[in-house]
């Protein structure tokens, strides 16, 4: 019985490992792809986009052997734990792969060996909804229109505290601080150097002529509000003309578009007449306001003017459609009129009718240059250290690029490319 | 009751834009147009009119903006619906008002201090990205595609960059432009001037289809539609400009106020 038994347990086991030997050719068969087929995306990953505010997703798998112009891969999205796909891309498979991310060489591996493709969440589930929930995604690989579906995968997106790949802006931005408190250290014990500026001289003459034919100087602060530079660097300039107004006894009228400035404006007149010695000159009136629109200002301003008759007249600060309004009449008026603006666009309007114009930068270092502030000198000597930085990183960085293009040296090209990304 | 409800329609009734309405309004148009340009003259009472009515126009329409765009849908609506976290800024921005009252006039300093800094922690980051890192980019970018670039595609290149440095050198406060510096210096004012006109010409142009657009409308409202609004409104400001310069003839303009 026992040997009975023995005998057809071992003719079992035989029996099950010739049908297992035998069956093992024909699942490798069954593996194998047919002909034309492709074989679904097997290594799909979900990845949250790093360093940014959330909402855009990360969707990787390795490139295959199979991935060529003629077949295409979609990206499907859904929301909802079954169903509901929403098609968000489409591509050739020979295209999108990690190298394609914009994202520095020291925030991103930029492989070529995987497929990485980025899918923007708030374009098709609005902005609110896209950082928090748990979105599924899955990649159809399309060829002579048959489709093969990978499986799902799932993830949820952040908002990320840090941004790596702008850690050349932050690096940047430490060397120009450090640059800046050495600069305010150097300034207060040895002063800095700033080259003459040629418009400034003609302020000293402008406010003379004013003395002398006994008529009032006007002075624009322009149309910028208090947080823009050239209206910032206006209120250092207005400093010092006051001061020399209240010296020589004449009279200064700030006609203003923005109520901020004109507050601001006037602790500067009334500090400047008090640094004159001459606080009982100073009215509450010399800094008036206007209008808050662009061209009731203008109208008003250059009525003012042509019926006044100012004898100097300053534009400083930021000036738009305006300048060539308010600058013609004064022109047309007779008096002395010295601009400046950082407003590129409207500088050639002054060019053409006032006497001196300060281009630009030109405006910022005025009023450094006047007042021989340590804090507005150290921040002149700061942007003279930036433009030195750009000047340094332009001519070296065209010749290194140059060089590095010709000679086909991409991943070179590219750290030095990455560098100088602004992101 | 009767009589309110015959003046509710009437009134209604006048504001229904009638062909009298809209010859009202091109009159209207045509003579604020044409006192404005009548500034290229001289100063006279019909520029003054049309300034004042800007100005006035202009203030009155900014109130109704801040009022509606700013103060009812970001003040009011939120505490309405007990957002009470936009107390906060109102708060800041109420303590500028106490410029007004010199007493308490120190809390402004806490609402222009919040403007400063958000401005600076706004401003800063941007500019730097913006003014310096993208600046060295886009000036060099362009040579990172050599392979493929035509000699005057290289040529462009460089002398983008060459103008650059030119440029920003002229803005160099650090060192006195003398010598070899006051050439390099030269050369970046060139640059400029060279783009300071292309945007001269640019502007003007602009400003002369703005031009056109005024002229256009002139045109529109000379016909019998509108009464020849235009034509009558220049006889009577030339007839004006005649008499007032008969009559004040030999004598000397009054002498601007002081």
């Amino acid at each position: 019985m026992i040997k009975n038994q023995f005998g057809f347990v071992l003719f079992s086991v035989l029996f099950a490992a010739i049908n297992v030997s035998a069956a093992k050719p024909s699942q490798a068969v069954k593996k194998q792809t047919p002909a034309g087929a492709i074989p679904p995306i097997e290594n799909l990953t979900f990845a949250d986009m790093p360093y940014d505010v959330g909402g855009t997703a990360l969707l990787k798998w390795d490139v295959r052997p199979t991935d060529n112009p003629d077949v295409m891969y979609q990206i499907y999205v859904s929301s909802l734990e079954t169903g509901g796909w929403i098609k968000a891309d489409e591509f050739p498979a020979d295209t999108r792969t990690g190298k394609d991310i914009e994202l520095p060489f020291w925030a991103w591996n930029a492989s070529v060996k995987e497929h990485v493709v980025k899918v923007e969440l708030p374009n098709y589930f609005g902005e609110a909804r896209t950082t928090g929930p748990v979105f599924n995604f899955k990649v159809v690989t399309i060829k002579d229109k048959k489709s093969f579906d990978s499986g799902i995968v799932s993830g949820k997106t952040a908002s990320n505290w840090f941004r790596l790949d702008r850690l050349n802006n932050l690096l940047l931005l430490v060397t120009i601080i450090t640059v800046f408190f050495w600069a305010v250290s150097h300034a207060k014990r040895k002063g800095l150097f700033i080259r003459r500026i040629a418009g400034l001289d003609a302020i000293d003459e402008a406010l003379g002529r004013a003395t002398e034919m006994g008529k009032p100087v006007y002075y624009v602060p322009g149309i910028g509000g208090m947080s823009g530079i050239s209206t910032i660097a206006s209120t250092f300039i207005l400093g010092e003309v006051s001061k020399k107004v209240a010296q020589y006894d004449t009279q200064i009228k700030v006609p203003h578009y923005d109520p901020i400035v004109m507050t601001v404006c006037k602790e500067v007149v009334k500090q400047s007449f008090l640094e004159a010695g001459r606080p009982d000159s100073y009215r509450d009136d010399i800094n008036q306001f206007i209008s808050q629109d662009q061209f009731s200002y203008a109208a008003s301003v250059d009525g003012m003017i042509s019926r006044e008759k100012p004898a100097a007249i300053f534009f400083m600060g930021y000036f738009m459609a305006e300048s060539l309004l308010l600058a013609e009449v004064g022109a047309t008026s007779g008096a002395i009129q010295i601009a400046g603006t950082d407003q590129e666009s409207q500088l050639p309007f002054f060019f053409t009718a006032c006497d001196y114009t300060l281009i630009g930068e030109e405006l910022y270092a005025a009023g450094a240059y006047l007042s021989k502030e340590p804090m507005l000198m150290s921040a002149l000597k700061v942007q003279d250290f930036g433009k030195l930085v750009v000047m340094v990183s332009v001519f070296f960085g065209i010749i290194l690029v140059a060089v590095g293009a010709r000679l086909h040296w991409d991943p070179f090209v590219q750290v030095i490319l990455n560098l100088f990304g602004a992101y | 009751m009767d009589l309110l409800t015959h003046f509710w329609t009437w009134l209604c009734g006048f504001f229904v834009i009638t062909p009298a309405w809209m010859t009202a309004g091109a009159w209207l148009a045509a003579g604020l147009t044409i006192f404005l340009f009548s500034f290229l003259y001289k100063d006279n009472p019909f520029f003054k009119a049309a300034e004042h009515l800007y100005l006035g126009a202009g203030m009155g329409w900014l109130l109704q903006v801040s009022f509606y765009s700013v103060l009812v849908p970001k003040v009011w609506e939120p505490l309405m619906k007990h957002e009470w976290l936009v107390l906060v800024p109102s708060l800041l921005g109420l303590s500028l008002l106490t410029q007004f009252i010199p007493k308490i006039s120190w809390i402004s300093r806490y609402g222009f201090t919040f403007l400063m800094g958000y401005g600076a922690g706004l401003a800063i980051p941007v500019g730097l990205s913006t003014d310096f890192i993208s600046q060295i980019s886009g000036t060099v970018q362009p040579l990172s595609m050599m392979a493929s670039m035509t000699p005057w595609m290289i040529f462009n290149a460089f002398l983008v960059a060459f103008g650059v440095i030119c440029v920003l050198f002229y803005f160099f406060f650090s060192v006195e432009h003398k010598g070899h510096m006051q050439k390099v210096s030269n050369i970046g004012i060139y640059f400029l001037m060279i783009y300071f006109g292309a945007a001269f010409g640019n502007t003007v142009m602009a400003r002369f289809s703005l031009l056109y657009g005024r002229f256009d409308q002139l045109y529109t409202f000379s016909s019998s539609k509108y009464l020849y609004a235009t034509q009558f409104i220049v006889i009577g400001m030339v007839v004006y400009f005649a008499i007032h310069a008969f009559f004040t003839r030999g004598g000397k303009e009054p002498e601007a106020a002081r």
